[in-house]
């Protein structure tokens, strides 16, 4: 264990420079991924039990965005507009398709009613193109729980990118 | 640096990269100029790469997925394949490269490397003695274990250290004659390839030997020649 203080500046920048090559990897994996699935957010963590018993609080979603002609029965991960959280629901009904946008109504298989509620103001279906970030094609079970930790607990997040960026920036094995 | 620093003995990273450490100091007293391009052209390619996935960053959550969607693609490639060439560079070209550095009486690069769980310092040496037209370049291997010149609790003895890059590595030694020391097999010297090959049948004949040539250099002209 060698301090930060007595380093020649070209081994403080290779230093910094794994650092940075361990977060901006990490960054371009997810990016790649992203242009694979054409989804802005090819994996998505479960935060509701409104789909039990299909999925838990804690399970990881694997989306799947190309191929935009989506059926009755397959669930799909969808933006609000204005919210910044997203919908894991099952679609019940579609509209449109072909030529017309294609508009689809969803619900929650562990919920009484359909979303119209949880939409937009004024807006009573889901628009295809626009709102859906990709349908659902895999999952793990619980492993998303950590996502869900660091979300309620926002000092967690702090405590782990330091403690990565202390190790990496000192160690040299 | 860590000269006067103790580290643990037990620890091989440790005890390689004070050694590292210490070869830029040594060959910089002997008016050595460290070369430094290919570290250059690495930190190069690694920030390159650094910089491509930062610009993304900033204008995917400035602008959004939309607006960022057509330029991740060339943008992830282009990172990949930089991060390709520079993993390359750190395995193929760098190769573990510690010092590559210039003096009066050649060019010297320096690669140093350790085995799993053996404490002894290994060294690939590329160096071209002074007149570059007329000397070719020529490679060493030289290894010798680190308790050469670290003590039991942990501290870096510059001397012997100096002493063995000086007696191995003809143009170091050129620049520093007075750290050249002749091996007479004695003392730590566990690296072995230069000891006597003692076994029950040769025992004898190899004291005898030992005896005339000692008693050639008492009964010569006395001024220990061989000791330097």
């Amino acid at each position: 264990m060698l301090g930060l203080t007595n380093m020649q500046p070209r081994q403080l920048a290779t230093q910094v420079l794994n650092f940075a090559l361990v977060l901006s990897t990490a960054f371009m994996l997810w990016k790649g991924l992203s242009v694979a699935t054409d989804s802005p957010s090819p994996i998505v963590v479960v935060l509701s039990g409104s789909m039990e018993p299909a999925f838990q609080r804690g399970d990881l979603l694997l989306l799947w965005n190309r191929g935009s002609d989506t059926q009755i029965g397959e669930i799909v991960v969808y933006n609000v507009k204005g919210k910044d959280i997203p919908i894991v629901h099952r679609v019940i009904r579609r509209f449109g398709g072909g030529k017309s946008p294609l508009r689809l109504l969803t619900k929650g298989d562990n919920n009484n009613a359909d979303d119209t509620e949880l939409y937009a103001v004024g807006q009573p279906f889901l628009n295809r193109k626009e709102d859906v970030v990709g349908s659902v094609v895999g999952y793990i079970p619980f492993v998303g729980y950590v996502t869900i930790l660091l979300s309620e607990y926002p000092w967690l997040k702090q405590v782990m990118l330091g403690m990565m960026g202390l190790m990496v920036v000192l160690q040299r094995e | 640096m860590s000269a006067t620093t103790k580290i643990a003995v037990h620890s091989l990273a440790d005890l390689k990269n004070t050694a590292d450490d210490a070869l830029p100091n040594y060959l910089h007293s002997l008016k050595f100029k460290q070369i430094h391009t290919q570290t250059d052209v690495r930190l190069a390619i690694g920030y390159t790469a650094v910089a491509i996935s930062g610009a993304l960053f900033y204008f995917d959550w400035k602008f959004g997925w939309d607006v960022s969607k057509p330029y991740t693609t060339p943008a992830v490639i282009a990172y990949f394949l930089l991060n390709t060439a520079f993993t390359y560079w750190l395995w193929f070209v760098e190769a573990g490269v510690v010092y590559e550095g210039e003096g009066k009486t050649g060019k010297v690069r320096i690669a140093s490397s350790t085995k799993k769980h053996i404490p002894i310092y290994e060294c690939d040496v590329t160096f071209t003695p002074a007149p570059y037209n007329s000397n070719p370049t020529q490679t060493l291997h030289i290894r010798t274990p680190f308790t050469r010149w670290f003590t039991a609790d942990g501290y870096f003895i510059a001397k012997p250290f100096q002493q063995w890059l000086a007696s191995e590595i003809p143009i170091v030694g050129e620049a520093d004659p007075s750290n050249v020391v002749e091996e007479i097999g004695r003392g730590s010297t566990a690296g072995g390839e230069k000891a006597f090959n003692v076994t029950g049948d040769n025992a004898l004949d190899i004291l005898e030997q030992l005896k005339t040539s000692g008693a050639k250099v008492t009964a010569g002209s006395g001024s220990g020649r061989r000791r330097k």
